[in-house]
């Protein structure tokens, strides 16, 4: 049985149609369940979301169909409500919305939006939303681990915010239209308000993530009250199979029994679990038995990144060049394949040293100030959770002057690019690769 | 007296589509100083209309850009429809009109008549048929009634001076005709006299007038006058929606009236309605995958598996990498030390020719097909396929504008030898082949590795039967163009098909493993991902998944 449920929070409609706002629906039926946002903006453009991951943009017409749709709305009413606001015949409403219908299943059912459906396509990083799809709240800077090679730049005393008010920024996102919450720090599961966090998020209707190293998740009963808080994916750093390797790099003895322990527990609950793997010269000749381990314990999500240059990223020293990325993730590719893995890499680099695409493993650029951002624990908003520059105080600075900050606008915008980039075909989807970076290769670092 | 009226007209002013968000903000509010309407009935059965609006546009209002004119029916002539405002033609458009039903936009263009001014708005419509019902009351009278325009009442003020004229048909006499019923606020007997064309005319006069007001005009006349067959017997059929229908009980008389309403509803709270686009979604991603052989290109068409196989051949040909030894049963002569430059699927094609046995080939050329088809989806991934089939159509239309566009059959030949393998992605091959190719063809370098009846003939043959060649001046040998295109096409359609049998069942052994139909996720509980799907990356790029935590 197919089930419909509207959620809470929602902005209102008119008879032409919804008022701009974020809208949340839930499908689900025996084989599948989707949770899908749409974002309409006040010129009436649509942003759909489906399950956080797959980002789809509506032109006015297709947004008010996707509304109309996702409202279950009587076929006869919908076309009159298209018809209110678009001068278009009773007929040509009819068709184009009847034959959207199917395409909009399709897109909930997750057919490949390019492959299956042929959607038009448009150039990587081309959008301009008025708010990210995704917020990391660091919620706090305290962890039990001490990385080596960690891109925290902060003191780990670093103030925080109290319960009521990361629940107000929660609501403050849900208002801007920002669908996806990831709960990250340090480490989140420190602050044992997590729980209701997650809650209050859901109960907006935004997807909830974590990202851990899954100590606390040794115990079975805290990851139980985080599945009943109704978190939905998680994602574990485990930087290797070695325990050791692992310990070392984490500089905490007994980190990796405890993470495993974590992981495993995960994966007994029905959390959309991920793990992420930072490939460092410490850890890269395990990466393979790493992979193999992490096939063998059944995680179904594997990521991968490069080193963060950042906090203490830029002094360990450990990192891999570019250019020698690719023979590990072609490995990876190769590995994950054959188990029927997914493969996710994260780290933007420059196409001209590393190019994801080659490897297929998509497209890959910085979406700092355009896709995500963070939000420190003191309710600052950073481009993103590695780039420690305020772009001002979420409860205390309005959105514009964030969203529309200097940086946010700089790292947008590409702008101020190493030359070498400037004339580069590649740059669309490049992007020029990580701006942190740039500091190590003593370029102009964006400020 | 009961009658069966028909509302003839219904005229929407609304105003302008906006560009700007503080335009579309700005209110609708104007008054119309005079509003002049001739209605003719003519003797052909059918009715023209004349309008004329005189406008006050208000301080502060919103320019009007458009008039809507709803009409009766759809049974009118646009190309019988003039406007101008001032005295200069305007456009008119039926895709701009916004009413329902049946109607067009005045479209004012640069003579949009802005805040604080005033504009004269003309229009006439040359042709309406199906408007008249026979007279209730006396069968051998036909009915017409019309219903002029009414605005909105939110968006005019002020009193408007206004003037109904009927041309009844010509040659009745003025004893003839009888006048309905006035509506209220006018005289309740219209004056009544001669136009130039001495018609009789029916005039309705009020300089108090309301243009937010509904006025009903009617008047019978006897049915003789026009073609019998141009009354509708029926009643009028609504040709709006359900809900815009209201039914008035007035003075015994059942009206089946067309408000308008909904758009007035729906300007009130929008302005003007928007300009319909149909529905497009869209996805960041790759668009072109570039670098494509030809013969992936033709994989990505889902060109015939034959048809690819063929593409082969004559790529490996082309490189010297195999030579036909006979063509029936198909037998190469592969060579030992492959040339550089050839591609993977191409070793795998020659390979699987090493099969001697007829089974076993056709299975390693399934195979090969397999993993072929494989190859071309992995780099595919991220690429809109879409695109990329019209870039590579392009290039294909491209190798046959130069190849016709050569001047001497060397050029053309050489043409088509370079560009063989895209000529073949064209669905139209055969035919385009053997139009292009009418006169005498040079062959390919490589035709002795394709034909094996090929024996070049002494120059100085005087002719040149179709199965052979001659050898031209320069040394190349040619054939009729209509043998050499034939040669090539039949060479297509038959040799693969004798390798591989029957093409529907080896295409659906490949497509079976390269494109199993999809399975339902058996994921259970999923909370927010419904995991499955594509294995594809392209949608990473518009996703926020980069640098998701990465790096701790």
């Amino acid at each position: 049985m197919s089930v419909l449920s509207k959620w809470f929070n929602r902005p209102s409609a008119t008879d032409c149609g919804p008022s701009s706002g974020l809208y949340h629906y839930l499908r689900e039926d025996e084989f599948e369940k989707s949770r899908i946002h749409l974002r309409i903006d006040p010129d009436g453009t649509g942003t759909l979301i489906i399950n956080a991951s797959s980002v789809m943009h509506l032109n006015p017409t297709a947004a008010l169909m996707a509304y109309l749709i996702l409202e279950n709305m009587d076929e006869g009413k919908a076309v009159r409500t298209i018809q209110q606001k678009y001068r278009v015949s009773k007929a040509q409403a009819y068709e184009d919305y009847s034959s959207f219908i199917p395409h909009l299943s399709s897109l909930i059912h997750g057919a490949c939006p390019i492959h299956e459906l042929e959607l038009d396509t448009t150039m990587p990083f081309s959008a301009r939303p008025s708010a990210p799809y995704r917020m990391d709240l660091a919620v706090t800077y305290r962890c039990n681990n001490d990385c080596m090679h960690c891109y925290n730049a902060r003191e780990r005393n670093y103030p925080e915010l109290t319960t009521d008010q990361w629940k107000k920024i929660l609501d403050q996102l849900w208002a801007l239209g920002i669908p996806h919450i990831v709960f990250t720090g340090g480490e989140a599961t420190l602050r044992n308000d997590l729980p209701e966090l997650i809650k209050h998020a859901e109960a907006n209707g935004q997807i909830t993530g974590l990202n851990t190293n899954a100590r606390r998740l040794a115990n079975m009963n805290y990851v139980q009250e985080l599945v009943d808080a109704g978190l939905d994916h998680v994602q574990i750093t485990v930087e290797s199979c070695i325990p050791e390797i692992h310990d070392e790099m984490m500089r905490s003895n007994g980190a990796f029994k405890q993470t495993i322990t974590g992981l495993q527990n995960v994966l007994t609950t029905k959390l959309y679990v991920m793990t992420n793997t930072t490939m460092l010269k410490t850890n890269v000749h395990a990466i393979p038995a790493t992979l193999d381990f992490l096939a063998d314990m059944g995680v179904p999500t594997v990521g991968l990144n490069a080193l963060i240059y950042s906090g203490q990223g830029l002094t360990v020293g450990t990192g891999l060049h570019e250019s020698e990325l690719q023979p590990i993730l072609d490995m990876a590719t190769l590995k994950t394949s054959l188990r029927e893995q997914k493969l996710i890499w994260y780290t933007p680099t420059q196409y001209c040293e590393f190019d994801p695409t080659a490897s297929n493993l998509g497209v890959k650029g910085c979406t700092a100030a355009l896709y995500s951002m963070c939000i420190e624990p003191n309710g600052d908003v950073l481009p993103c959770q590695s780039y420690y520059q305020s772009l001002g105080n979420i409860l205390d600075n309005s959105w514009d002057s964030i969203w529309n900050h200097k940086l946010s606008v700089q790292l947008r915008e590409r702008q101020n690019l190493p030359q070498k980039c400037e004339s580069c075909s590649l740059l669309p989807e490049c992007g020029g690769g990580c701006p942190l970076k740039f500091q190590v290769e003593n370029l102009p670092v964006p400020s | 007296m009961k009658k069966l009226i028909l509302i003839v007209l219904m005229v929407l002013l609304t105003a302008g589509l906006a560009t700007t968000a503080s335009a579309q903000d700005l209110p609708y509010y104007f008054q119309v100083d005079k509003e002049v309407v001739h209605v003719y009935w003519n003797s052909d059965g059918s009715m023209s209309l004349d309008y004329t609006w005189i406008f006050t546009n208000q301080t502060g209002s919103h320019e009007i850009d458009f008039v809507d004119v709803g009409m009766p029916n759809y049974n009118f002539d646009m190309s019988t429809v003039k406007a101008d405002v001032d005295g200069v033609p305007v456009s008119v458009s039926t895709s701009d009109y916004q009413g329902d039903g049946s109607g067009f936009a005045i479209v004012m263009g640069n003579k949009s008549i802005p805040a604080s001014g005033k504009g004269t708005v003309h229009v006439s419509v040359g042709k309406i048929t199906d408007v008249l019902y026979p007279d209730d009351n006396d069968e051998t009278y036909a009915s017409a009634v019309f219903a002029p325009t009414w605005f909105g009442s939110q968006y005019v003020t002020g009193l408007t001076d206004f003037t109904m004229t009927f041309h009844l048909p010509p040659d009745i006499a003025p004893e003839e005709p009888r006048w309905h019923e006035a509506p209220s606020g006018f005289p309740s007997e219209p004056a009544t006299g001669y136009d130039s064309n001495n018609r009789v005319t029916y005039t309705w006069h009020s300089p108090t007038a309301n243009a937010s007001s509904y006025y009903l005009f009617g008047s019978s006349f006897p049915s003789s006058f026009v073609p019998a067959d141009t009354i509708i017997v029926k009643p009028a059929e609504p040709w709006i929606d359900d809900d815009t229908i209201f039914s008035l009980c007035c003075g015994g008389f059942f009206v089946f009236m067309f408000l308008g309403l909904p758009a007035i509803t729906a300007i009130g709270a929008k302005k003007r309605k928007m300009q319909y686009l149909p529905p497009k979604v869209s996805i960041e991603g790759h668009g072109i995958k570039r670098g494509l052989t030809a013969v992936e290109s033709a994989i990505l068409m889902e060109q015939p598996l034959d048809k690819v196989l063929t593409m082969i051949l004559f790529g490996a040909i082309k490189k010297d990498a195999a030579k036909v030894l006979t063509r029936e049963p198909l037998k190469l002569e592969i060579t030992p030390t492959l040339p550089e430059g050839i591609h993977e699927y191409e070793k795998d094609f020659l390979e699987a020719f090493k099969e001697e046995e007829s089974p076993k080939r056709k299975r390693a050329l399934q195979d090969m097909m397999v993993k072929f088809v494989k190859s071309v989806s992995e780099k595919m991934r991220g690429f809109s396929r879409k695109e990329t089939i019209d870039y590579y159509k392009a290039i294909m239309e491209k190798a046959w504008a130069q190849i016709e566009a050569a001047d001497t059959p060397e050029v053309k030949s050489q043409k088509y030898d370079e560009a063989l393998e895209w000529t073949m992605l064209d669905k139209d091959y055969d035919d385009r082949t053997r139009r292009v190719f009418n006169g005498p063809v040079f062959l390919p370098r490589w035709w002795g590795s394709y034909d094996p009846t090929y024996h070049p003939i002494p120059t100085t043959a005087s002719s040149f039967p179709a199965s052979q060649a001659r050898p031209s001046a320069s040394g190349s040998s040619s054939l009729p163009g209509a043998d050499f295109a034939a040669q090539m096409v039949t060479g297509v359609q038959t040799f693969s098909q004798k390798t591989i049998g029957n093409i529907n069942t080896f295409t659906e052994k490949i497509t079976g493993t390269t494109n199993p139909p999809p399975k339902p996720s058996g994921r259970s509980g999923g909370s927010g991902r419904s995991g499955g799907g594509c294995a594809c990356a392209c949608a990473c790029a518009g996703c926020a998944c980069a640098c998701a935590g990465g790096g701790r």
